[in-house]
């Protein structure tokens, strides 16, 4: 088992940090969250979404006026589209959309680009902090669960998955179970085997 | 409807609420249950040592917390050989996003209430065993504590209420006094009524609605029976229903009894 | 300091007290993190008689709006005693003035530590819920939703704890009851930042020496080692 460190942790010198999960006070620095060390790297266990510039997010639209459309990320900052004359699609409330992360204004606002609509799916929230372990190395984890289960998965970094076709029940548990377990070792590998023994039931 | 205050509207649920229209199209529901089907049901009672009767239902992701006290209070001048029963509910800011610290809301007096009403019509306490000496008798006071809501908050109500009132103990009375650190006996349960809750989505009618199925509901009833009568009913939000329904509904309030009356109170034979 | 004329003795002639416990000795305490689904973050603790739920949301939209710092989140406390949660009276329920003073207490415990900062114009909302009470219950809440906190993955500095000392005729006492609380000669509840060991609660009423206070504080201290060390297991059995 790693180490698990708890807010107001000590962090040793050598550690790799991610900028969001700690503080510095003078020479030393602490955790801010719960965090686990992975060889020598400091990885969040809970903790909030801080968008980055490129990450794809998924979300609801929430109002449509003039010039912008305003995207509910399930997050603190408000979200929002600028729409451009050329932009052809029409939005309406309720809508599930993909779309990627083009800045943070201000602290406050999200503006977001290439939105795409998605339909006829289901959507799932996790804790935005497991999304990374979700998509895996290389996209292989999402790939994997969407190779065994054949189902359209969409991840958003702001925790909001959304999911469509194929067996979406089974592509819901293995989601969950990876959320559930992102701290473990040795999680690709098991999500393999529980995806290969859940289908070799349904097939029997 | 919980009216999350300054957010015209929860647009993620919006969107999960149309993949609940389109699954029941089907026949299907997101967790995998038929139409008239309750969510898992655990209880437990006598949790709580300073509550004369306490009970926690899970019902799937719904908990209750009931706590029931008895204090002595001067009788009512229309009912001198009696005790009263007062039931409240909290929706408490702990249980969901969207409740709010504050006076208690209307869905909060609206729960307490229609449980009042089961309890009262199954005459499920005899209220004149409440009675002390002249003057005085016991008043039960059952409070509903929503700790984590998932939808169908009346049924998980009524089972913590039923649950907690059958674990009931009444404190010793002496020279005037309640002696609260000694209970005598217990708290006599004559019968016992359980809550069946239906909601209507499109022209599907389904048991036990969960927060999201909830959500995207045009009407909703609540039918509370015993083994022979039914007991109490509220009908909620704006949507209708016909006669046949009705009947329909009834009649799987009556063979869930059996069940739910189970769980409630295992030795029981009402 | 209710009722002085029928004051009960609080040490036995062995010198423990009531329940037979060391004067510097905690009740059993234990907590579980992660106890409610909806809860951004939540923890359950048993301390003594005293059960406490405590749930965290956010950050979210500032309601109503006129409390929107536009610098930082603000943060929103409820304390609440169940109206079952007490072997005497049945409790009205809703805040009274004692609820909503432990409240703001509360909350300035959690705006010390909380990295307000990172989330200008939202709320942080923390609920406590005292199920049954037997003394010492401010503590038991500000220790519950630390883990919650915690658990919510609310950036914090430190993982507060709080306690009570107090003080039987010359001796002092650590996380006094219910009927201690009623009849010592002081009473002080504490919450500290165990990282630096700054007191961020201190509230007392009784008789005390500048000398007592010291070895109160003394005593928290100390205590406080055991009490974060059951915090941190707490949170860590998450990942169990």
């Amino acid at each position: 088992m790693n180490t698990i460190l708890i807010p107001g942790d000590l962090i040793e010198t050598d550690v790799a940090r991610n900028r969001n999960y700690y503080f510095t006070d003078g020479s030393n620095s602490y955790c801010t969250s719960m965090c686990i060390l992975n060889n020598g790297r400091l990885v969040p266990l809970e903790g909030l979404w801080y968008p980055n510039e490129g990450e794809t997010v998924v979300g609801v639209v929430k109002e449509v006026k003039n010039s912008i459309v305003e995207v509910d990320l399930s997050h603190f900052l408000r979200a929002i589209i600028i729409k451009s004359p050329r932009d052809r699609i029409a939005f309406r409330i309720g809508d599930i959309i993909e779309a990627s992360v083009k800045q943070v204004e201000d602290k406050k606002t999200i503006i977001l680009i290439f939105p795409r609509l998605l339909k006829n799916g289901q959507l799932l929230q996790v804790k935005a902090v497991k999304i990374p372990r979700i998509i895996g190395k290389n996209n292989t984890m999402v790939a994997q669960i969407s190779s065994f289960t054949k189902s359209n998965i969409v991840i958003g970094y702001n925790g909001l998955i959304y999911i469509r076709g194929g067996d979406m029940a089974l592509a819901v548990s293995a989601i969950l179970k990876v959320a559930a377990e992102a701290h473990k070792p040795g999680l690709t590998e098991g999500v393999k085997k529980f995806l290969e023994r859940e289908l070799e039931v349904t097939e029997k | 409807m919980f009216t999350n205050k300054g957010y015209h509207m929860n647009a993620i649920n919006l969107a999960k609420a149309n993949y609940i229209k389109e699954l029941l199209n089907r026949d299907m529901r997101e967790d995998s249950r038929a139409l008239t089907d309750f969510r898992d049901i655990s209880i437990n009672t006598s949790i709580l040592k300073n509550a004369e009767g306490s009970a926690q239902v899970d019902l799937g992701g719904t908990r209750v917390l009931c706590g029931v006290k008895l204090q002595p209070e001067e009788t009512m001048k229309d009912t001198p050989d009696q005790g009263n029963l007062i039931v409240s509910a909290e929706l408490l800011p702990l249980a969901s996003k969207d409740y709010e610290s504050g006076p208690p809301s209307p869905d909060s007096i609206e729960l307490a209430r229609v449980v009042d009403r089961g309890i009262r019509a199954g005459q499920c306490i005899d209220l004149k065993d409440l009675f002390i000496e002249e003057g005085k008798a016991w008043t039960v006071f059952v409070d509903l504590y929503i700790l984590n809501f998932d939808g169908n908050f009346f049924d998980a109500s009524y089972m913590a209420a039923m649950a907690a009132l059958s674990s009931t103990w009444i404190p010793k009375y002496e020279n005037g006094a309640a002696v609260m650190e000694e209970r005598v006996r217990k708290l006599k349960v004559d019968n016992i009524v359980t809550a069946t809750t239906f909601a209507k989505i499109g022209q599907k009618i389904i048991l036990d609605p969960d927060v999201n199925e909830e959500a995207v509901a045009s009407t909703r009833l609540t039918i509370a029976v015993d083994k022979e009568f039914i007991r109490a009913m509220q009908k909620g939000l704006s949507g209708s229903f016909t006669q046949k329904e009705i009947q329909d509904m009834v009649d799987i309030a009556f063979e869930k009894h059996a069940m739910l009356k189970d769980y409630v109170s295992p030795q029981s034979n009402q | 300091m209710a009722n002085m004329l029928n004051k009960p003795e609080l040490l036995r002639e062995d010198g423990k007290r009531l329940d037979g416990r060391d004067l510097d000795e905690l009740r059993p305490l234990s907590i579980k993190a992660n106890v409610l689904k909806n809860a951004a973050g939540s923890a359950y603790t048993e301390w003594g008689n005293n059960k406490v739920l405590a749930a965290v949301y956010g950050p979210k939209e500032v309601v109503p709006r006129h409390f929107l710092d536009p610098e930082r989140a603000v943060i929103k406390c409820r304390y609440a005693m169940a109206p079952f949660s007490s072997l005497s009276d049945h409790g009205r329920s809703g805040p009274n003035r004692r609820a909503i003073e432990i409240s703001k207490v509360t909350k300035e415990v959690f705006d010390n530590v909380v990295l307000l900062e990172e989330f200008p114009e939202t709320a942080i909302e923390i609920s406590i819920e005292i199920l049954q009470s037997d003394g010492g219950t401010r503590a038991a809440g500000i220790t519950t939703a630390a883990v919650a906190l915690a658990n919510a993955g609310i950036p914090m500095r430190d993982l507060v704890y709080s306690v009570s000392a107090g003080k039987i005729k010359d001796k002092i006492i650590l996380d006094l009851d219910m009927l201690e609380d009623n009849y010592s000669d002081a009473d002080m509840p504490v919450a500290v930042s165990p990282r630096t060991g700054s007191v961020l609660l201190l509230q007392m009423d009784g008789e005390m020496t500048r000398q007592e206070l010291n070895l109160g504080l003394d005593t928290i201290l100390e205590a406080g080692k055991q009490i974060s060390k059951i915090q941190r297991q707490a949170l860590i059995d998450v990942y169990e």
